[in-house]
C-alpha cells in the first residue's frame, strides 16, 4: 500500500517535471512571460517529491519489509535515528532525498517568479529538466519502492519493479551498513551535503536561462547569490561533518584521506567557492561574465560527477557503498550537461562576454581572479589524479594507484599561495592598488606574521612548514583585523562611540565582513591541518590491565575491560586512564571500544578522544589478546582548531547571507564611496 | 620602524630552525610515513595506514620489523612493489606514465598564467570600452 502511494508520487513528480519543462519554455516565449501555467506542475513536482520521501520514511518506521529497500537497509532492532537516516543512507533512498530537495527548491524558486520574468520562467524549465532526470531514475533503475516477491533464507530474494501484485515480507530486515549506523553524525552528514549539491542547481538553471536568452546583465547573479551562498554553506558544513565523522568513527586517526569520494565532495566546493568570489567581481565591476558562466556550469557538473563517482564504483573507494545501473545513467546525464551547457556557452560567449577591463593584477579583482584560477587548477589536478588510474589502465592495461601522498604534495603549495592571496587581496581596493596602499594595508599583517612565526620557534616548533604556516596565518588574520579596525576608526572619528562604530562597520557591508570571517576560519583550519598532520604522534603499545605506558607528555593506564550487549551489536571496551607524564595525576578516563556487528560479521573499532586546548589524545583498540590489548595512542596538536575554524567558515557564510541590500541612488553608491575612501 | 620587527623575527626564526645535529627519524614516524605511501592491496582505495583489515595490520607489522631489521625506506618500498606490483604505490613514480601526473597540471598552470597575462595586455593595447 505505502509502496503504491510512494511510487505513484514519483510518477506524479516525473510527469509534473516534464510538464514544467514544456510549460516553462512556452511561457518564456510569450511577451510578457506568463508564469501562471507553471503553478500546477511546480506544486505537483513539490507534492510528488515530498510524498515520495514521506512514504519511504513511513515504510521504514513501520517496518514494511514487503518493500525491498526497507528489508535490505533496516531491521526491527535498528535504533530510531538510524531508521530515519536509512531513508537516505543507501542508493535508492539517497536519490529520493535528492528529489525531495530539488522539488522543494523548484517550488521556492517558482514562488519568486512573477509576471514578465522570462529569465525565471526559463530557469524553472531548466530545473524541471534536471528533475526529469532524478525522478526518471527513481521510476526506473533506482526505484525505492520495488517490492519483495520471494523470500529465501530470510532475505528478499526476488523483487518486482512495479509495486503491484503479491508482496511477501521477510521476518526481519538486514539492517543498515554498520559503518553508517555507528555514529549519529552519519545521519546528518549526507542531508547537509545534498542541500549543498542540489542548491547549486538554482544558479545553474538561471545561468542556462540567461545564456539561452542572451542576457548580458548580471540579473541572474543577483537573483541567485543567496542560493549559491546557502548551497556553499551547507556543502562546507557537510564536508566538515564528514571529516569529523571519519575522525570520530573510522579509528585510523584522521579526517581526510583524499579518497575519490571525499574528492567528489571537495570538487564542487572548490568550484563553488571560486564561483561565489568571481560572482562578486561581476556584480561589483561588471567583469568576468563569461568566466562566471563557466564556473557555475562546472560547479553543477561536478555535483553530478561526484554522485557518479560515489554511485558507479568506477573508482575504488571505501565510500562506494552501492553499485547499479545508476552509474551509466549518471554518466550520460553528466555528458548531456557538459556538452549541452558548454556548447550553449560557446554559441553565446561572444554576446554575453564582457570586454576585459582588468586594470591591474594588483587589485581586489586581480587577487580574486588569481585565486579562482588557482582553485580551478587545484580542482583539475584533483580530477586528474582521481581519474589517472583509470586512464593509465585504459591505455596501457597497467594498474596504478594515486592517493594521499600525491594530493598532499599538490595541496600544500596551493594552500600557501591561496592564503597569501587572501591575506593580500581581501583588503586590497578595487581597480588598482598602488604600492603605497598595498604597504599600508599589509604592514601590520607582515609584522604580526613575523612575530607569530618567531614565537612558534621560541615555543619550540622546529618544523619549517609549521613555522611558515603560522607566520602566514598571522599575516592573513592581522591584515583583516587591522583593516576592520581602520574602517571602524573612520566611523568612530565621524562621531560614533567605538562599540557602535565596530558594529555599524559590519552591518553596512555584511557580505564583505562575513567573507572576511570565513577567510579567518579557513586560515585557522589550515593551521590545524598542518599541526595535526606534521606534529602528530602515533604509537601503538601493548597493555595488560594495570600497566602504564608513557607517550609524549602523557601516561596511559589500562584500568579494566568491559563489555555489554546492545541492539544489533556487542560492545567490548577498555577503560583507559590518561595521566600526566609522571603517571600520578588522572586527567581523563577514556573508553575506546570494539563494536561487533554479528549479523555482518564485522568488527568496527570506535576510538575515544580527549580534547584539551593543546591537543587531542586519541585512543583506539588495535587488537585484543589473552594478555590484554594493543592500544593505539595518537596525539594531535590543536585538533580542535580545525573544527572551530570550520565553524567560523560557516558562521561567516551565514553572516554574509544577512547582507543589507545596497541602496543605489544616481548620485552616490557604496562602490563610489569606497573608491573615494581608497584613493 | 615597520621593518625592524620582521628583521629581528627573521633572525630568531633562522637561528631557531638552523639545522644542528642530525636527528634520526623515530621508527614509528618512519613506519607511519611508509604506511601512508603504500596501498592496502585488498582494500578499496585505502592506505596501509588507514585500513583496519587484518592484512593491513600484518603489513604494518612487517614494516615495523623491516625498520627494526635496518632496512631503508627505499628497500621497504621496493619489497612491497616486488610483492604486490606497482599499484601498491599511492604516489606513482615520476617516470614513464607517472610524468603525466605532474606535467599535465603544470602545463595547465602555465596556460592559465599566459591567459591572464594576455587579458591584461589586451586591455593595455585597446582603448577602454564603456559598458
Amino acid at each position: 500500500m505505502i509502496a503504491a502511494v510512494g511510487f505513484l508520487a514519483i510518477l506524479v513528480a516525473l510527469f509534473s517535471s516534464g510538464w514544467l519543462v514544456i510549460a516553462g519554455i512556452r511561457a518564456s516565449q510569450a511577451t510578457p512571460a506568463d508564469p501562471r501555467g507553471l503553478k500546477i506542475p511546480a506544486i505537483g513536482l513539490a507534492a510528488g517529491g515530498v510524498i515520495a520521501f514521506l512514504s519511504l520514511e513511513l515504510a521504514i518506521l513501520t517496518h514494511d519489509f514487503t518493500i525491498a529497500y526497507v528489508a535490505k537497509n533496516t531491521a526491527i532492532a535498528t535504533p530510531f535515528v538510524f531508521l530515519l537516516a536509512a531513508g537516505w543512507a543507501a542508493l535508492e533512498g539517497s536519490v529520493v532525498l535528492w528529489g525531495l530537495m530539488l522539488s522543494v527548491f523548484t517550488w521556492l524558486v517558482w514562488r519568486g517568479v512573477k509576471k514578465g520574468d522570462g529569465l525565471g520562467v526559463l530557469a524553472l524549465a531548466v530545473m524541471g529538466a534536471v528533475a526529469v532526470f532524478w525522478f526518471g531514475l527513481m521510476a526506473t533503475v533506482a526505484n525505492p519502492f520495488a517490492i519483495c516477491t520471494e523470500v529465501g533464507n530470510g532475505l528478499c530474494s526476488a523483487t518486482s519493479w512495479l509495486p503491484i501484485g503479491d508482496a511477501v515480507a521477510p521476518a526481519d530486515g538486514i539492517g543498515p551498513n554498520p559503518l553508517l549506523a555507528n555514529h549519529i553524525l552519519m545521519a546528518v552528514h549526507p542531508p547537509l551535503l545534498y542541500v549543498g549539491y542540489v542548491g547549486f542547481t538554482v544558479p545553474f538553471a538561471f545561468a542556462i536561462s540567461a545564456l539561452v536568452r542572451s542576457e548580458r546583465s548580471k540579473v541572474w547573479l543577483d537573483r541567485t547569490h543567496r542560493w549559491s551562498l546557502v548551497a556553499w554553506i551547507f556543502l562546507t558544513a557537510g564536508i566538515l561533518l564528514g571529516g569529523w565523522w571519519s575522525y570520530e568513527v573510522l579509528g585510523w586517526g584522521g579526517y581526510w584521506a583524499w579518497d575519490p569520494v571525499e574528492n567528489a565532495a571537495l570538487l564542487p566546493w572548490i568550484a563553488g567557492t571560486a564561483f561565489i568570489h568571481s560572482a562578486i567581481v561581476q556584480r561589483r565591476r561588471s567583469m568576468l561574465q563569461a568566466w562566471n558562466f563557466v564556473l557555475v556550469i562546472i560547479t553543477f557538473a561536478l555535483t553530478i560527477f561526484g554522485t557518479f563517482l560515489t554511485r558507479s564504483g568506477v573508482v575504488a573507494s571505501v565510500h562506494a557503498f552501492s553499485l547499479s545501473a545508476v552509474g551509466p545513467a549518471l554518466l550520460i546525464f553528466l555528458g548531456i550537461i557538459l556538452f549541452g551547457s558548454l556548447g550553449l556557452f560557446a554559441m553565446r560567449a561572444s554576446t554575453v562576454a564582457s570586454s576585459p577591463r582588468l586594470e591591474s593584477l594588483l587589485s581586489r579583482e586581480g587577487f580574486i581572479l588569481f585565486n579562482s584560477l588557482l582553485m580551478t587548477l587545484f580542482g583539475f589536478t584533483i580530477i586528474f589524479g582521481t581519474m589517472y588510474p583509470l586512464l593509465v589502465e585504459a591505455f596501457t592495461g597497467r594498474e596504478v594507484s594515486v592517493g594521499r601522498p600525491f594530493f598532499d604534495r599538490v595541496a600544500v603549495p596551493i594552500a600557501f599561495l591561496a592564503l597569501l592571496a587572501i591575506g593580500t587581496g581581501a583588503t586590497a581596493p578595487w581597480r588598482v592598488e598602488t604600492g603605497k596602499v598595498l604597504w599600508q594595508r599589509t604592514r601590520v599583517g607582515l609584522n604580526v606574521g613575523f612575530i607569530a612565526a618567531a614565537l612558534a620557534v621560541v615555543l619550540g616548533v622546529r618544523s619549517v612548514s609549521i613555522v611558515a604556516i603560522v607566520g602566514l596565518a598571522g599575516f592573513v588574520i592581522a591584515n583583516i583585523v587591522a583593516f576592520y579596525v581602520h574602517q571602524a576608526s573612520r566611523s568612530h572619528n565621524g562621531g560614533r562611540p567605538w562599540p557602535s562604530a565596530l558594529l555599524s562597520t559590519v552591518r553596512n557591508d555584511m557580505g564583505y565582513w562575513g567573507g572576511q570571517i570565513s577567510h579567518i576560519g579557513i586560515t585557522l583550519a589550515v593551521v590545524a591541518i598542518a599541526t595535526t598532520s606534521v606534529l602528530a604522534i602515533r604509537t601503538e603499545v601493548p597493555l595488560a590491565v594495570g600497566e602504564t605506558a608513557i607517550i609524549d607528555d602523557y601516561c596511559v593506564e589500562y584500568l579494566e575491560p568491559f563489555s555489554r550487549v546492545e541492539p544489533e551489536r556487542n560492545v567490548f571496551g577498555a577503560r583507559v586512564a590518561v595521566l600526566d607524564r609522571s603517571c600520578s595525576d588522572v586527567r581523563a578516563v577514556l573508553e575506546p571500544r570494539l563494536h561487533e556487528y554479528t549479523k555482518f560479521g564485522q568488527v568496527i573499532a570506535t576510538p575515544s578522544v580527549w580534547t584539551t586546548w593543546v591537543d587531542d589524545v586519541y585512543l583506539n583498540i588495535a587488537a585484543t589478546n589473552e594478555d590484554g590489548i594493543r592500544l593505539k595512542v595518537l596525539v594531535f596538536p590543536l585538533q580542535w582548531l580545525l573544527w572551530v575554524g570550520g565553524l567560523v567558515i560557516v558562521a561567516g557564510g551565514v553572516l554574509a547571507l544577512g547582507r543589507k541590500p545596497r541602496k543605489r541612488t544616481p548620485t552616490s553608491n557604496q562602490g563610489d564611496k569606497r573608491k573615494h575612501a581608497d584613493a | 620602524m615597520w621593518l625592524i620587527v620582521p628583521l629581528v623575527a627573521s633572525l630568531v626564526i633562522v637561528v631557531g630552525l638552523w639545522p644542528t645535529d642530525q636527528v634520526t627519524a623515530d621508527p614509528e614516524a618512519r613506519a607511519y610515513n611508509l604506511a601512508v605511501r603504500l596501498k592496502c592491496p585488498i582494500c578499496a582505495g585505502e592506505s596501509l595506514a588507514g585500513s583496519q583489515t587484518d592484512l593491513a595490520k600484518n603489513l604494518r607489522l612487517l614494516i615495523d620489523e623491516e625498520i627494526a631489521g635496518g632496512s631503508t625506506d627505499d628497500e621497504i618500498v621496493a619489497l612491497f612493489v616486488a610483492n604486490y606490483g606497482e599499484q601498491v604505490l599511492l604516489d606513482p613514480p615520476r617516470s614513464g606514465w607517472g610524468v603525466a601526473l605532474w606535467v599535465v597540471p603544470l602545463s595547465i598552470a602555465v596556460v592559465g598564467g599566459v591567459a591572464v597575462y594576455g587579458l591584461k595586455r589586451k586591455e593595455r593595447d585597446s582603448p577602454e570600452v564603456p559598458s
